[in-house]
């Protein structure tokens, strides 16, 4: 088991993970200057979770504001979560948004597109 | 079998033919039975060997076109994701460009009375300053000051100062004409551009907003005072650039004409 418990920056996320519990969080603005290493642990949670454990996953996101290697990053763990879905795993994104920025809402649905797991999209009850 | 149908015999036929007469006892003494023998063995070979080499050839064939058509795939689902991206990455550059404008937009106003603030006013001071020395048309500058502002705000505390300012400011902007600007300066001062006027229009502009704040009292309501009310007043100095002028040489005059305004007993307009 490990756990990642990455502080927030200005530029990046905060990210926790519950491996007990099958919940990874994530929240907060994200361009990291190096991409590729700071999605690379995420990328590696993800993937070794769903290999190594055979419980439900959530993703529980709140983020803002993305760059596009991000983004790119982000599509690639929601593939992880797409093949593992197809293989019968229960897995499931709940994307929390500030009701007063309607933008992320919009946003979080392109990225919806072509999932076919539970995707949620949900005014977040916290930041308002 | 004929002779004359021996071009459309087909391969398989031929041979059939020949290992007919190769087997009939009547040729048995041909001296040609030996060697067509051989030349028939040759050609079965041939034939074997020619069907294993078409066969792997059809099957690398197979295996190049399969690899063509998963590459295409692949090509395809990438493009795809790239499109996602890109339009996904647009739509958030977009939100910041418009966060930007309103930032900037924030950045050179005033919260409290929606006017330009000082940052604003210099922009714009400077642009004046600019445009009157390349046109040779000057500008007026009108530095305004609320008088006894303090005694409002011990009266009233600072939220019936707040609201004052917020009367005085629509006061002022109500009194300009379309292309003059205004902003605050700072505390109870606020600053008017007169674009292209000389100071003798200055002056009747500065005396108009002057009329207008003292009109506007005492129907400012003030909180518990709505009795007495307060006259509000405010003192103006006024200035217009000189050619070659920095624009903060134009402001420290009308800075000093309005310290004469206020010393020589407030409620009036002075040039400087």
């Amino acid at each position: 088991m490990i756990e990642l418990d990455i502080q927030g920056t200005s530029s990046t996320p905060i990210v926790t993970t519950e491996w007990e519990a099958g919940v990874l969080r994530m929240s907060g603005d994200s361009y990291p200057e190096n991409s590729f290493e700071f999605f690379g642990d995420i990328i590696g949670w993800v993937e070794r979770y769903l290999k190594e454990s055979d419980r439900p996953l959530r993703l529980e996101l709140r983020l803002a504001y993305m760059n596009t290697s991000s983004v790119r990053a982000m599509l690639d763990i929601f593939d992880l979560l797409e093949e593992a879905h197809g293989g019968g795993r229960e897995v499931r994104v709940d994307w929390y948004y500030d009701p007063r920025n309607e933008r992320v809402a919009s946003l979080a649905d392109e990225f919806r597109e072509d999932c076919t797991f539970p995707f949620l999209i949900t005014p977040d009850p916290v930041a308002s | 079998m004929s002779g004359a149908t021996v071009e459309q015999l087909s391969e398989t036929e031929l041979i059939r033919w020949v290992e007919g007469l190769l087997d009939d006892p009547a040729h048995r003494e041909n001296p040609l039975l030996e060697p067509l023998g051989r030349l028939c063995e040759l050609s079965r070979a041939q034939q074997t060997r020619m069907e294993r080499l078409i066969s792997i050839s059809d099957g690398f064939h197979r295996i190049s076109r399969d690899d063509h058509e998963s590459l295409a795939e692949r090509y395809d689902r990438h493009l795809r994701r790239m499109e996602k991206m890109a339009r996904i990455s647009d739509r958030y550059q977009n939100s910041l460009r418009e966060l930007s404008v309103a930032l900037k937009e924030a950045a050179l106003k005033d919260p409290l009375t929606g006017l330009g603030n000082r940052r604003y006013l210099i922009e714009r001071m400077q642009e004046e300053a600019e445009r009157a020395s390349r046109q040779e048309k000057p500008f007026s500058l009108g530095i305004l000051d609320v008088d006894r502002f303090k005694s409002v705000n011990d009266r009233f505390g600072h939220e019936g100062g707040d609201r004052l300012l917020c009367d005085i400011a629509a006061a002022i902007r109500g009194s300009l004409r379309q292309y003059d600007l205004c902003g605050r300066w700072g505390g109870e001062e606020f600053l008017i551009i007169f674009p292209e006027t000389a100071a003798g229009d200055a002056v009747g502009m500065a005396e108009r907003i002057r009329t207008a704040i003292r009109a506007m009292s005492p129907a400012v309501p003030l909180p518990g005072d709505s009795a007495e009310g307060l006259r509000i007043t405010a003192s103006l100095g006024v200035s217009t650039h000189r050619p070659g002028e920095c624009y903060d040489e134009t402001l420290n005059r009308a800075d000093a004409a309005l310290f004469r305004a206020k010393s020589e007993g407030r409620d009036q307009v002075r040039q400087g």
